[in-house]
């Protein structure tokens, strides 16, 4: 089975990247409105500001499960199938949301509305791909 | 601006043609795409001179590794222009996820404006060798940095993400979703032209298909084919001289993704907030209402666009085309029915991007279904999904 692909970084996105590979989750906040966004803008989606100046701030990275699928044939090589996908509305801002892997595996019982948490999938030294954890319903 | 569109039932439809569609084929797109060109010009009783406008968009809508070559695997309005040898006035592309109601309303447009007299619309569909969405790839750049690594790639989960929430929402089962899919497949059926002609496929086929993406099997998706529909337009004072019965264009809407995210997750939320919206200005602009609709031919390219698109058009509440596509309302052979994939669809006839739609409406409207043809004075297409793409109205009676 070949390697799983690996996100390049690129001027935009080199922080979150870094963050990532140190199993923190990052996003980029405008510092006009206080607004996170992903992924990174041109300008700010919330207050349509030209100057955002984003800076990079940790969120906690807890959420809450809108919807998942099993991708039992993935288009891409090397994913061991099946696997979950989650999207999640983050507790951060519910507006933001990710789609990550739900580590637990397809057999763990889900739920709309289910409290997850982010974690870190290492694919490289150096690379780690945000995913998710199921965490205890508040 | 608000009100009715300045040119509703000025611009009609005068004429078309269709290739026969395949799976795949050796021809190159473009010499398909140029025969059934001229198959539409002379369907509309003109010769490729008298064509002065072109409109299309020519995205192959491939997550896979396929090269597109305009002529071979994709024609534009330009390369279809230079090989029909014509001068044309006015040549455009649109580009965006709303390939044929984007092209459309640029074609509208010039005709209204007066920029061109006769517009040629196409869309152009080839299905490559190998695997349609198979993909190489071994770094995710751009974009792609933000859902390739974690495996979600093409269309099919985002789609996927979609239709989990609405069942898990609304309690709507497979069950539910077979009654679409059969129907398209039934109405798909029954056009030579079609790739599932004569080939329907039954409730227990369905039923027994796995999934691929939960809860979306392969069935779910319309099947990717080598294709070309071709439709000439122009204005309505000169349509009335012309051979076929016109088809004019009430008013149409478009809309545009509002939220940023990352690419293909588009949401339940997110569709339902802009197919209200985009419902309200196609009814302002068409000045028609969804219950004088007859025949409106929905999008079904996934089969959950289907719940999308009754709801969001207005044409049952909200939660509930589960529902009611089980109680047999979109059912083609029921005497008053909605029939919204009576043209088989993009299931029933394969990935032709709307033009079964379109299609179906131009036909019945303009009497021209023959054995399938339906009583209907005013219909309606979508296309794509109503955070990407746009609707349009018709009609055969502009008085």
């Amino acid at each position: 089975m070949s390697a799983r692909l690996l996100p390049v970084p690129d001027q935009a996105s080199a922080p979150y990247w870094q963050a990532c590979a140190e199993h923190v989750l990052k996003l980029p906040c405008c510092s006009r409105c206080n607004e996170f966004t992903l992924p990174p803008d041109v300008t700010c989606p919330s207050c349509h500001s030209l100057e955002p100046e984003f800076t990079w701030q940790p969120v906690t990275g807890r959420g809450k499960v809108r919807t998942w699928t099993v991708i039992r044939q993935s288009f891409l090589g090397g994913f061991k199938v099946p696997f979950v996908l989650v999207d999640v509305q983050l507790d951060d801002q519910p507006q933001v949301r990710m789609i990550g892997q739900l580590l637990d595996g397809p057999e763990a019982p889900l739920s709309i509305g289910d409290a997850v948490a982010v974690a870190f999938d290492d694919l490289a030294p150096g690379v780690a791909v945000p995913a998710f954890r199921k965490a205890e319903n508040a | 601006m608000s009100g009715l569109f300045l040119a509703r039932n000025q611009v009609a439809v005068v004429g078309y043609a269709h290739s026969q569609v395949v799976r795949r084929s050796t021809e190159p797109l473009g010499l398909t795409a140029l025969r059934t060109a001229r198959a539409a010009i002379a369907d509309a009783g003109l010769v490729p001179s008298q064509i002065d406008g072109f409109a299309s968009s020519s995205l192959m809508p491939t997550s896979g590794d396929h090269a597109a070559q305009d002529g071979i695997s994709v024609v534009s309005s330009d390369w279809l222009a230079q090989h029909l040898g014509t001068e044309p006035k006015y040549v455009v592309g649109f580009q965006g996820i709303g390939q044929l109601t984007g092209s459309l309303t640029l074609a509208v447009n010039a005709l209204a404006s007066g920029a061109a007299d006769y517009v040629l619309l196409h869309r152009a569909l080839y299905s490559p060798p190998g695997k349609y969405n198979d993909s190489s790839l071994t770094q995710a750049r751009g974009g792609q940095q933000w859902s390739a690594p974690q495996g979600f790639f093409g269309a099919l989960p985002g789609i996927a993400l979609v239709y989990n929430e609405y069942c898990q929402r609304y309690g709507a089962t497979r069950e539910a979703m077979a009654h679409v899919v059969v129907e398209a497949r039934k109405n798909g059926a029954r056009l030579p032209w079609g790739y599932w002609y004569d080939k329907p496929l039954s409730f227990d086929d369905y039923m027994a298909e796995p999934l691929i993406n939960d809860p979306m099997s392969r069935l779910d998706c319309d099947i990717p084919v080598h294709g070309v529909g071709v439709f000439i337009l122009t204005r309505a004072d000169r349509a009335k001289d012309m051979p076929n019965k016109p088809v004019f264009i009430s008013g149409y809407a478009n809309a545009y993704p509002s939220h940023n995210r990352i690419s293909l997750h588009w949401t339940l939320d997110d569709m339902m907030e802009a197919g209200r919206a985009q419902a309200a200005r196609l009814w302002e602009k068409s000045g028609f209402t969804p219950d004088q609709i007859d025949l409106p031919q929905v999008y079904d390219a996934f089969s959950p666009y289907v719940y999308i698109w009754l709801e969001s058009l207005g044409f049952c509440p909200e939660g509930e085309a589960h529902r009611f596509v089980m109680d047999g309302n979109i059912d083609s052979d029921r005497p008053g029915s909605l029939a919204v994939v009576s043209g088989g669809g993009a299931l029933g006839n394969g990935r032709l991007h709307g033009v079964p739609q379109l299609l179906e409406c131009y036909l019945q409207l303009s009497g021209r279904a023959e054995a399938r043809q339906r009583d209907a004075t005013t219909a309606l297409f979508s296309y794509s999904a109503p955070n990407f793409g746009g609707a349009f109205v018709l009609t055969n009676d502009a008085s």
